[in-house]
């Protein structure tokens, strides 16, 4: 039952969707217009959704398989969907297609696609001439580049350092199969996931902006932002490792009558180790990364010199510090790499 | 005759998915005997061995414990226990006298052989003073002790998983003795050994029953090996125990009860 009500949903909002598309090619309303207008649309929108369910409940009624009916239809009555035919010759496919260009189309208008913009000369001189210039980098800001990115490199490994104990922790007690025995646990579980997923939705650069307000800007809100953002990543990547540790070690530990804590350390950690440590250096290679551009929103690091130039337009200075920036990315991705080769 | 060391009493284990795998049980354990449970896959062996140890907890029944007497420093059980409904600590202090291997031996493969078997004085070692590895020269001594017993004092320091699957059983058995433990559960200890090695380990539990006069209830699934090593053999078969007596009193008739009418018997020599 409860898949022919998703079915029937899926497939309202599907033919809501091509119906709204079709309206809108044909009208081609501009969106200061749509913004006026945004109750009156709703109303047609939400008016068009239950036509597409009547007309869903129609096919259904018909017997026409719909592409909701594809999707949602439970495994053992897959067989009954008739033969090997071509996609655009059953329901679905055309729907499935219909959904797919109209997408296409529409994406390809609101983000303003207009391939022959590239091709003006005038812009193309100008591009050139920006290439020019970061192609011919300052080397006397080097130093100052320097001592930079060494700071973003430092922000990057405290924020992974400050943050593999907390996740190391809370991965045990976000982990189904550890927690999972009693009620208590399992409502801890669940409300730590929760907290890791909202704050792993978060952007690092936007904790930055939250952090340099709180401690100011510099070096410590940045490290602050990519905490965060590392304890919540890390420990979801740290308890799905937990999720998947193999359980007769535990059972060992377990018949020598060792309490849990005991039981966590020498059955579960010994066998998650190795890949916590990849998942670690992975990490810092990860924030390093973040850690460039977080001083474009004051949180330090080499971001704060390249915002300074390309805000003063000096390219060859903005040269160097895309050099340096890609060589330390470069090197720390194949040290990371190495390193987790290397714990395999 | 002392009273025996376990009495269980129509024990019964449903899953919570349904599964019915003990259909009331009962039986006793003499104390110092070598008892083989046989059954086929899915007959509940399993799921019996890890009620007694509380590995589970089973639905309703009784297994009443008589610990020996003044034999045990820990305060927590001195008379007759019923270990079906103990709860808390009182299932590690269980879990504590009674040792017990696995078909998969289910070893710390990362940790060296000695750490394993050190594993197991965890129950009556403080959680800090185990994590920091401080074990006492007395308990150091006692874990090389039990691994000359099964004859692999010289793989003390190997890892657990170097060793090959016959030496890392006897690792599991020296584990188990360092519990100090009045009753040895093993779970198909020989299932995924090749018949050689299989032997070996046999006879090493024998030897621990023999020479320390350890209790072994031992899950099997060769008839062969239960005529050679068992003092008391039970079947079950569907959850529901249909044989307990001598294992040399198992005939082709008994044999096919137990097994259904198409099994035949296998050897292993």
């Amino acid at each position: 039952m409860s898949q022919i009500i998703r079915r029937t949903i899926f497939d309202a909002c599907i033919f809501a969707y091509i119906i709204v598309f079709l309206l809108i090619a044909v009208q081609r309303p501009d969106s200061d217009h749509l913004i006026e207008q945004m109750s009156g649309y709703l109303l047609i929108i939400s008016a068009l959704g239950i036509i597409g369910a009547l007309l869903s409940l129609f096919l259904r009624a018909k017997s026409v398989t719909t592409l909701g009916d594809i999707i949602y239809m439970p495994a053992y009555l897959r067989p009954s969907i008739p033969g090997p035919l071509p996609l655009y010759r059953t329901f679905w496919g055309v729907e499935l297609l219909m959904t797919l260009v109209a997408t296409f189309v529409l994406g390809w208008f609101i983000t303003d696609i207009n391939p022959l913009r590239l091709l003006e000369a005038d812009a193309i001189s100008s591009a050139l001439r920006l290439f020019g210039e970061v192609a011919s980098p300052d080397w006397s800001i080097l130093p100052k580049a320097t001592i930079k990115i060494i700071e973003s490199i430092f922000i990057a490994f405290m924020a992974t350092a400050l943050s593999t104990p907390i996740a190391f922790v809370l991965s045990f007690l976000s982990a189904r199969n550890i927690m999972g025995k009693t009620w208590l646990g399992t409502v801890i579980c669940a409300c730590l996931r929760i907290g890791f997923n909202l704050s792993r939705s978060i952007e690092p650069i936007l904790w930055a902006i939250i952090f340099s307000v709180w401690v100011s800007f510099g070096p410590f809100a940045g490290m602050l932002a990519l905490m965060v953002h590392s304890i919540a990543s890390l420990a979801k990547q740290y308890s799905e490792i937990v999720e998947g540790v193999s359980d007769g070690p535990i059972e060992g530990i377990e018949a020598t009558g060792a309490g849990a804590i005991q039981v966590v350390w020498f059955a579960v950690v010994p066998q998650v180790v190795l890949p916590y440590i990849s998942y670690t250096i992975y990490r810092w290679d990860t924030n390093l990364r973040m850690a460039t551009i977080l001083g474009f929103v004051g949180g330090g690091g080499i971001g704060t010199l390249l915002m300074e130039y390309q805000g003063q337009s000096r390219w060859p200075q903005v040269g160097t510090i895309i050099v340096v920036m890609a060589f330390v990315v470069w090197l720390m991705d194949a040290f990371s790499s190495h390193v987790r080769s290397a714990v395999k | 005759m002392s009273k025996p060391i376990l009495s269980i009493k129509n024990l019964k284990k449903t899953y919570p998915n349904g599964v019915r795998a003990l259909k009331g049980v009962s039986f006793d354990v003499r104390r110092g005997e070598f008892l083989v449970i046989i059954g086929l896959s899915g007959s509940g062996k399993s799921t019996l061995l890890r009620c007694l140890n509380r590995l589970h907890t089973p639905s309703s029944g009784e297994i009443i414990f008589h610990p020996q007497a003044s034999t045990r420093d820990s305060a927590v059980l001195e008379s007759a226990t019923d270990i079906a409904t103990v709860e808390g600590e009182k299932i590690l202090d269980i879990r504590r006298r009674i040792g017990m291997i696995f078909q998969h031996f289910n070893l710390i493969e990362r940790h060296s052989v000695i750490d394993n078997v050190l594993h197991g004085a965890l129950g009556r070692t403080p959680t800090w003073r185990s994590i920091l590895g401080l074990y006492s020269h007395a308990e150091r001594a006692k874990a090389m002790g039990f691994l000359e017993l099964v004859g692999i004092g010289d793989k003390a320091y190997y890892r657990a998983a170097q060793l090959s699957g016959g030496q890392q059983q006897r690792v599991a058995i020296a584990r188990a003795l360092m519990q100090s433990p009045e009753l040895l559960l093993a779970d198909e200890p020989v299932a995924s050994l090749d018949p050689a090695t299989c032997h070996v380990v046999m006879d090493y539990l024998r030897k621990v029953n023999r020479e320390l006069g350890l209790t072994i209830i031992c899950n099997l699934h060769f008839l062969s090996l239960v005529r050679q090593y068992a003092d008391r053999v039970i079947a079950l078969k569907g959850g529901e125990l249909v044989y307990d007596g001598d294992p040399q009193q198992i005939d082709d008739a008994w044999f096919s009860r137990i097994y259904g009418e198409t099994a035949k018997e296998v050897h292993v020599n």
